[in-house]
């Protein structure tokens, strides 16, 4: 079994959120150092809500201050903080009912890491950060006999749209089939599955015929020829996103390996454009020197042949393969 | 037993733009589902149950916000489900809501389907986050290409598509896209985004939510709404890859479309069906989906393009509302599809009304083409065909 790297990779995105009437004026008060609650009928809710939870009828915006000091009503202990938490050190995520407020706000009380710090009913109050850019992160709480006077400057702007890096990170091996098949694209094979049932080749391999819906193992496995059938390509203007490094046009295709029954898809082509491409040209790999191949692409979701392993595709001059004959491999 | 009758009472849908920065995400949800129930004359509490839709969660990064929408949506101390089935996920909501209908579970149901793109990127959750992504667009211009090269389509059919779209958009205050000087010439030389699909041949990215209020035959009388009857829906899937699949002409397109005609009896779509609402993200999917749902002959589906069939005013109109070439709030798209469909027959298009509209269907397809989701609806329960 060959030993690759294991995936990890950050899969993120700096989301925005459009506040709206109600969560908007809330940023903006922490922003500024206030805290405000919605009037509910003869309640205040902090936080602020759009729409009244029991009824979900509509809530015209009408924010009051309240706090900055309140009483904790339920908590935990946070021991072993992460990255995404608030403080480096342990604290407490609480329900803080704020005073002139009738329902509780989650938040983290900081007592300097002590645990024995907190009891439900301690009171505490809000301090704000020194950087406030109108998020739930501008403020932060400690028992009451801890707290500080600020003083606050209030911004410009009221917040109308924020931005959260979302992520979500990702750390695994390479199942032992897409392993073998990365491994064999560095050793400048191209590793197929052949279905028990069928007899069909699929590359790569899933590990599993979904057709006749059996497991395929190291047992199934093929080297199969890296000359093959282009069955279908585009030619891609890359949309410019978050992580996109792509800049230029390329044409992007999909080859029918010999002796398969599934084409790879989503080869990369650099030194050939739209116009010299067709559906049934013959085209060889030409592989990259050993010691420049990498795998580094391919996780258990994504990755096929990556250029990273070949130099190019090239023609290989034999007579094209009807169009026709290609029907049930179009992708 | 026979399922109980279901039927359209109420549709509400927002303005649909590339950002709408004057709601938050549960703020433009309440705004369809309200218009919904106003157009039903319902309130929440005649709302049984509630069915909701959207695209994968990567789109806003909200995790389970069917969850976090239930105040907005009046669901507090109600039943709610959620439907996941990619791009078609609107229409495959809208009828899994007219199952619980059918069932005889829930007399009136609300069903709501959204997408805030503006708070995401479409093709970056497409591409699993990595750079170089192909996106929706770069996933289907291959078989685009194969469909030109197999039907031996002119090329102009598909910038036909973009401009009579978007002219149909003018009538449709909904739609995002309003281009009132879109012309052949400005869609052929608007630049190439996924050879041979131009810019002006795609669809725009947008925010908004579309909701129905569905209810039984019995609160259908009571309602004195004009009903939109569902007489036939199917929904169908393949696998995204597989040895044999042809993705110009997926089976599971074909078999859904034959499911829905079985079960309302029709034999000749094209001459029995008054118009369509079909799911068009890029211009060549009309030609493609009028033949992968059998109302043209394979080959034949732009030739019904061409000759301004599928027009406003022609023989079979298709995407009257504008379509999603004109407003593509993703997870709601579908839906958008089907509740369009459902104002034709109840004689509420206005602008875009095809006149004397009796039998319309509504589409949608997502993923790699693999999922399909259908409805046919009638201005009457037993439709003559």
């Amino acid at each position: 079994m060959p030993q690759l790297h294991d995936v990890d990779y950050t899969l993120e995105y700096p989301y925005t959120r459009t506040t709206g009437p109600v969560i908007g004026p809330f940023l903006t008060g922490l922003r500024d150092g206030r805290i405000l609650g919605q009037r509910c009928g003869d309640r205040v809710l902090c936080p602020p809500m759009e729409f009244d939870p029991d009824t979900s009828a509509t809530l015209e915006p009408d924010l009051v201050e309240v706090g900055p000091g309140g009483e904790v009503v339920n908590w935990t202990w946070v021991a072993e903080p992460s990255a995404k938490h608030p403080f480096d050190r342990p604290f407490g995520f609480t329900f803080i009912k704020l005073d002139g407020a009738d329902t509780a706000l989650v938040h983290a009380v900081d007592t300097g890491g002590d645990p024995e710090a907190m009891s439900t009913g301690m009171r505490v109050r809000a301090q704000f950060a020194t950087e406030r850019h109108g998020s739930i992160a501008d403020v932060y709480f400690v028992p009451e006999a801890d707290a500080g006077d600020q003083v606050i400057e209030p911004g410009d702007e009221p917040v109308a749209i924020t931005e959260h890096l979302i992520g979500l990170r990702i750390n695994e091996p390479l199942y032992p089939h897409r392993a073998r098949f990365a491994q064999g694209l560095l050793d400048g094979k191209i590793i197929g599955q052949r279905s028990p049932v069928t007899g069909k080749v699929y590359v790569p391999g899933r590990g599993y015929d979904n057709m006749s819906r059996v497991l395929m193992s190291e047992a199934d496995e093929v080297v199969v020829s890296d000359v093959g059938t282009v069955v279908a390509f585009t030619e891609l203007n890359p949309v410019q996103y978050y992580g996109q490094t792509e800049t230029e046009p390329y044409v992007r295709c999909s080859i029918l390996f010999d002796g398969t029954d599934q084409p790879v898809i989503g080869i990369d082509i650099r030194d050939m454009t739209v116009d010299e491409m067709r559906v049934g040209m013959r085209m060889r790999c030409i592989w990259r020197d050993p010691e420049e191949r990498s795998v580094e692409d391919i996780d258990n979701r994504y990755g096929n042949i990556p250029e990273a392993v070949y130099a190019r595709f090239e023609p290989t001059g034999e007579p094209d393969l009807p169009a026709d004959d290609l029907k049930e491999h179009s992708w | 037993m026979a399922p109980r009758p279901c039927a359209v009472l109420g549709i509400g849908q927002t303005k649909y733009k590339r950002r709408r920065d004057d709601l938050t995400l549960d703020g433009l949800v309440r705004e369809a589902v309200l218009r919904a129930l106003e157009d039903a004359g319902a309130a929440f509490d005649d709302i049984d149950a509630i069915v909701i839709g959207k695209a994968p969660d990567a789109l806003e990064g909200v995790m389970m916000p069917l969850l976090s929408l239930a105040d907005a949506l009046g669901a507090v101390g109600k039943p709610i489900h959620r439907v996941h089935t990619a791009g078609s996920v609107g229409a495959s909501t809208a009828i899994s809501a007219v199952n619980l209908v059918e069932s005889g579970m829930y007399d009136t149901v609300l069903t709501v389907a959204y997408e805030k793109q503006s708070e995401g990127n479409a093709t970056w959750a497409l591409s699993g986050g990595k750079s170089g992504g192909q996106g929706a667009g770069g996933t289907f211009a291959p078989w685009i290409r194969n469909y030109i090269a197999r039907s031996k389509a002119p090329e102009h059919i598909g910038w036909m598509v973009a401009v009579k779209d978007r002219l149909n958009a003018l009538k449709n205050e909904y739609a995002h896209l309003h281009l009132p000087d879109i012309s052949i010439e400005k869609v052929r030389e608007s630049p190439m985004l996924w050879d041979p699909l131009h810019f002006l041949e795609s669809c725009p990215s947008s925010d908004g939510a579309a909701a129905m209020v569905l209810g039984n035959d019995d609160v259908a009388k009571k309602s004195g709404r004009p009903p939109a009857w569902v007489i036939s829906h199917a929904k169908r899937t393949e696998f995204g890859q597989f040895p044999g699949r042809d993705t110009v002409r997926p089976q599971a397109g074909v078999e859904c479309s034959e499911a829905l005609y079985r079960k309302a009896g029709i034999t000749n779509p094209r001459e029995q069906i008054d118009c369509a609402e079909l799911y068009v993200p890029f211009s060549w999917y009309e030609p493609m989906w009028l033949e992968g749902h059998l109302i043209a002959e394979e080959g034949e589906g732009w030739k019904m393009t061409d000759s301004g069939d599928t027009e406003l005013g022609g023989s079979f109109p298709v995407n009257m509302s504008g379509g999603v070439l004109s407003s593509n709030p993703i997870g709601a798209s579908g839906m958008i599809r089907c509740l369009e469909a459902a104002s034709q027959v109840r004689g509420t298009a206005g602008e875009y009304q095809v006149p004397g509209a009796k039998i319309s269907i509504g589409h949608a397809y997502g993923g790699a083409a693999q999922y399909y989701a259908m409805w046919m609806v009638s201005s009457e329960l037993n439709p003559e065909l």
